[in-house]
């Protein structure tokens, strides 16, 4: 609720420029209205328990995340629904905390067994910490009951990383709020200028990428050679960003995908194994190429996590950024309407000569408070079948949000709705997602430590840093009874 | 109280429960009651409760019940490399804060001792006095967008006279450097005004006849300043020691113990342990041996002070 | 000679005032700045100043909750903490009860808990009560924390002031408590005003306890910045510069109008005179 009025600026600014086709009231109107008319699909319109009560449904979702508040904003579309629909009143009221104290902010009402928040927007790492102590609601007896939940995802990535715990059982805990894959946006205006493409086949000798088609099959040696191409800090800008920040998982997301992509691997996820996994030359290798990127980016670059990052496109001192799809509204700005393009971010040449992409998915499922009486469990149930209806997520994708269904997906114009949609439905088939350990947030402030240490020189051999991580992640698996082995005898006294 | 009681109770009963209360066996704890009252309740039994719970493996997130391990926590922690590391980061903070806060608010102190005359002079203070009364939380996040190297007013000015711009917080080397100057920021007006507060308690007469013996500059410090002044000196460092020893909004939103760990303070890695992990049994027994740091800090002071109250017992005041 | 001595003494400080005035003054100064303006390179000193940020932040009704919050925590807990020490800083001044080095000691022991160790008990006791998100629960939570300063601070002040006021007190037939509230408290103002300056400074700027033992209702500015801080993903820089803004002048008025009793405050008692 938070941010409210700044948000609500924003968006009314963006529509009224045209940034989603229609206005908002209409839009949200329009939304609400086909919900109606497409009720019966939800059925058991008339007999429902709770009507003529009065529902208040606590939201607990991420601070400044445009997806997330998106949530709520849709809202008052289904207060409508559900009058109309179940005969019950409902409204809704919204906590928000940011990224990296989301969690903290979950668990420690969680623990008390409180259902202060009714629904909680997670992040999809957190599913084992929260499925774990059972203060979530298994959801797999609901979707049997209710058809609406049981949506046709478009890849089967949407259930193994929004909806699954422990990692590849069929248990589900989470529906997926928003979907969220890396792109890479570019400077169209820039790429496209006069002569850049005759100066760039001089140089190297090969073409200029400069449609979606060429980057969907630009490799990252290329793609190195692109953003040195565009690497002008004599006219005010690098050629790329990325994030490298210490906060959270900001440098671990990019950094594991390089590792995944050039063949490595961060874990073992049946046995728990760390060391050996991710402690090799390989992925040595990819954190060093990782760093060398700096290359080519600000000074500054070294601190950028999402919000840095955007502030650093967004104000032109950037040619390229690999940036999450959530925040395209807020990276395409109306100063750079027209002038960006999202494109997959390079693949990976293997030695069996097709390349792979194997990146990091973002994105956060939504959960249901375990602790919820029965009637706060409906209404959570009923908001979640109606926010799966094609009409309510086509109004989320209207504005901005990343939907994972297949009829939304699907639709012909569903690319041209979001400058980015192409991309991140394209990307949706070519990332996955890392540990679901309850142990998440153990293993990622150590693996934030040792990437970052490395990426800023307080830390110069790569190997040994992930020696180190690999050592301690190992060390937490085997504590917490989830990794068979122990932390081998090369592990004893390692320092970073 | 008694007037309370007077209105309801008979003559007899009303002044004989007055006197009761007026008695000096019993007022003395009858006044001490309410701050007993909420001592205990806000923090022996958090106190306590973390005592006990050191005691225990316990995550929060495990969904499994606390399990009894003895000092199994504490033996985790004293092997811990990275704790030992953190802890004296942290002390080279606190000395490297303190150090430098007092020095300079000193000097700033004794700068600003003859300044009655200056003009705006209650504007002037409350200027230096602003940094402490920052929200740390705006404070840290204002200091990165200061410190950064493509948006920051710092780099401007740098770039400005031809130098090339650092990145102050995002570099191994200098981000430990930059967290402490804004500490120093901050805190270094909470010691001129201690200081000011000590020059204050210096009785004129004993200066005057500083001045008519010719005592030199340095002398007159020595002997007459920080022989008055040295309790609330001692007091300022002392707060200041305690509250620097916890430090962690600020550098939290300023680097979030990065880059590496290179600012990872001892009281960052408690939240993060306790509020990211949510391994409480651990974290518990980190408070406890951090406490019992504090304490002995404390202990010292409070040490000096009594011998500082021992020597000026014949002291009029 | 002596003139021009005076004033490079007094343009010396002034530029030392300046100097650790100056990031706050840009901070200032960027909340009168477009978003863009406030990142552009080279910063821009001179500009054409907008009041549209201040518009959007005083619209948000959190900020104007959290105002409201940040005022009614802050006031009612110093005052009743300064209530609380006063009665406790007299016993220990006057009657010196046994322990009192030691119960001194261990007042000053809830100031040194780091605040992330304090806080997981605390918060699940108030879970437990009921006390979460409830202005009972946390002004009095701020209370406690504002207490052991609050008696160190009167305490001293108090051991100034001599004994033959109470003696005199008692000899006319006045109660202890009338001798405490007539008499002595007048007496130890400046130290009642700086303890609760103090607190108040520490109360208005709390963050962490805020944040887990308060909620929607009794949320402050400081968590409402940390929840605000991110706008669409990026930093929200207008809203941070014009909330620290607004947010800052309550304590500068404080420290503006009532420097003399900060400085007194701080001599412990040991002067009670002009500073």
């Amino acid at each position: 609720m938070q941010r409210n009025t700044t948000a609500d600026v924003r968006d009314a600014g963006r529509t009224a420029r045209g940034y989603a086709a229609l206005t908002r009231r209409s839009l949200l109107g329009g939304a609400g209205a086909a919900s109606v008319l497409g009720a019966s699909r939800l059925a058991r319109a008339a007999d429902h328990p709770l009507k003529g009560q009065s529902i208040h449904m606590a939201i607990l979702g991420i601070a400044g995340w445009t997806p997330s508040k998106l949530g709520v904003d849709l809202a008052p579309d289904f207060k409508r629904f559900a009058k109309a629909t179940y005969g019950y009143d409902v409204d809704f009221s919204y906590t928000e905390a940011p990224f990296s104290q989301l969690f903290q902010k979950a668990a420690t009402s969680l623990a008390t067994r409180s259902a202060e928040y009714n629904i909680i927007i997670s992040d999809s790492q957190w599913l084992g910490a929260l499925a774990q102590p059972k203060w979530i609601l298994p959801l797999d007896k609901y979707i049997a009951q209710r058809p609406g939940l049981n949506v046709e995802w478009f890849s089967p990535v949407v259930r193994s990383a929004y909806q699954a715990y422990p990692d590849g059982s069929p248990q589900r805990w989470g529906l997926p709020q928003e979907g969220d894959c890396m792109g890479l946006y570019i400077r169209k205006d820039l790429l496209e200028a006069p002569g850049e493409a005759e100066s760039f086949q001089k140089r190297f000798g090969s073409k200029l990428p400069v449609t979606w088609e060429d980057f969907e099959a630009l490799t990252f040696p290329d793609f190195l050679k692109l953003i040195a191409f565009f690497n002008r800090p004599d006219k005010g800008f690098n050629g790329f960003g990325a994030q490298y920040s210490r906060e959270y998982d900001f440098i671990s997301d990019p950094v594991m995908t390089l590792m995944r992509s050039m063949g490595g691997d961060v874990w073992d996820a049946r046995t728990g194994q760390v060391e050996g996994i991710l402690n090799t030359d390989g992925n040595a290798q990819a954190l060093r190429q990782y760093k060398d990127l700096l290359r080519f980016e600000p000074g500054s670059a070294i601190s950028y996590g999402v919000a840095e990052l955007i502030d650093a496109f967004t104000q032109g001192k950037i040619f390229s950024a690999l940036q999450w799809c959530a925040v395209g509204p807020a990276m395409i700005t109306d100063a750079l309407r027209d002038k960006v393009i999202v494109v997959p971010p390079p693949c990976f040449p293997t030695s069996s000569g097709k390349p792979v992409r194997n990146y990091i998915i973002g994105g956060q499922p939504w959960v249901i408070n375990a602790f919820n009486d029965a009637a706060h469990r409906e209404v959570a149930l009923d908001f979640m079948e109606w926010w799966y209806t094609p009409e309510t997520s086509l109004a989320f994708a209207r504005h901005g949000g990343n939907p994972c269904d297949k009829a939304t997906l699907t639709r012909a114009d569903f690319d041209s709705i979001q400058p980015w949609f192409r991309t991140y439905k394209f990307m949706l088939n070519n990332s996955s997602d890392f540990w679901h350990d309850p142990a998440y947030a153990d293993l990622l402030s150590v693996q934030q430590e040792g990437f970052t240490a490395y990426a800023t020189g307080q830390a110069s051999d790569p190997k040994h840093t992930l020696d180190y991580i690999a050592c301690r992640q190992q060390k937490v698996l085997f504590d917490s009874g989830t990794a068979a082995k122990a932390p081998s005898a090369a592990c004893s006294g390692i320092r970073l | 109280m008694e007037t309370a009681t007077a209105t309801r109770a008979p003559p007899s009963w009303a002044t004989r429960l007055a006197a009761l209360l007026q008695r000096r066996s019993v007022l003395p704890t009858l006044l001490l009651i309410p701050v007993l009252v909420f001592f205990i309740i806000w923090n022996t039994m958090p106190t306590l409760w973390l005592l006990g719970l050191s005691f225990y493996r316990f995550s929060l997130t495990s969904g499994r019940p606390p399990r009894f391990t003895g000092f199994g926590n504490f033996q985790s922690i004293l092997q811990d490399s990275e704790v030992w590391l953190a802890l004296s980061r942290t002390f080279l903070f606190v000395f490297s804060a303190v150090g430098i806060e007092t020095v300079l608010g000193l000097l700033l102190g004794l700068l600003f001792w003859g300044s009655q005359r200056l003009p705006g002079r209650r504007v002037a203070l409350t200027m230096l006095f602003t940094p402490m009364v920052l929200t740390p939380v705006a404070a840290g996040t204002f200091w990165r967008l200061i410190y950064d190297p493509t948006f920051g007013v710092l780099n401007a000015a740098l770039r400005g006279i031809g130098l090339p711009s650092v990145n102050f917080l995002g570099n191994a080397r200098t981000a430990f450097g930059a967290v402490l100057a804004v500490d120093v920021w901050m805190w270094t007006p909470f010691m001129v005004l201690m200081t000011l507060a000590a020059l204050a308690s210096v009785p004129k007469a004993e200066l005057e006849a500083a001045e008519i013996d010719r005592l030199s500059w340095l002398q007159r410090l020595r002997l007459v300043i920080l022989h008055h002044g040295k309790f609330i000196l001692l007091l300022g460092i002392l707060l200041r020691t305690i509250d620097a020893f916890k430090t962690m909004d600020l550098i939290y939103d300023m680097t979030f113990g990065g880059p590496g760990s290179t600012t990872e303070l001892v009281a960052i890695m408690l939240y993060r342990r306790a509020f990211e992990v949510f391994a409480m049994g651990w974290s518990s027994a980190l408070a406890v041996i951090l406490l019992l740091i504090s304490i002995a800090f404390t202990a010292t002071f409070i040490f000096v002070l009594h011998a500082r109250e021992r020597r000026s017992q014949d002291v009029p005041t | 000679m002596r003139a021009l001595r005076t004033h490079l003494y007094h343009a010396l400080l002034w530029a030392v005032a300046l100097l650790f005035f100056a990031p706050v003054a840009w901070i200032v100064l960027s909340s009168f700045k477009t978003a863009d303006q406030i990142l552009a390179v080279p910063p821009t000193l001179f500009f054409r100043p907008t009041l549209a940020n201040y518009v959007r932040v005083l619209s948000n009704p959190n900020i104007v909750s959290g105002f409201g919050n940040s005022l009614i925590l802050s006031c009612s807990s110093v005052l009743i903490a300064v209530a609380v020490s006063f009665l406790a800083a007299f016993s220990f001044s006057r009657f010196k009860p046994r322990g009192t080095a030691f119960l001194m000691f261990l007042l000053l022991s809830i100031r040194m808990l780091p605040g992330s160790a304090a806080i997981l008990p605390v918060y699940l006791m108030y879970v437990g009560l009921g006390w979460k998100d409830t202005y009972f629960g946390v002004i009095l939570f701020y209370a406690m924390f504002s207490v052991p300063f609050s008696v160190w601070i009167l305490k001293g002040f108090i051991d100034g002031v001599s004994p033959r006021f109470d003696e005199t007190g008692l000899v006319n037939g006045a109660g202890w408590f009338r001798i405490m509230t007539r008499l002595i408290f007048p007496q130890v103002m400046p130290g009642v005003i700086a303890a609760l300056i103090f607190n108040f400074i520490f109360v208005w700027n709390e963050f962490l306890f805020n944040y887990i033992i308060g909620g929607p209702r009794t949320a402050n500015i400081p968590t409402a910045l940390a929840t605000g801080l991110y706008s669409g993903g990026g930093v929200d820089w207008t809203f941070v510069s014009v909330t620290t803004t607004l947010y800052i002048v309550p304590p500068i008025l404080v420290v503006f109008l009532f420097q003399r009793y900060l400085l007194v405050g701080m001599t412990f008692g040991t002067v009670r005179g002009e500073v």
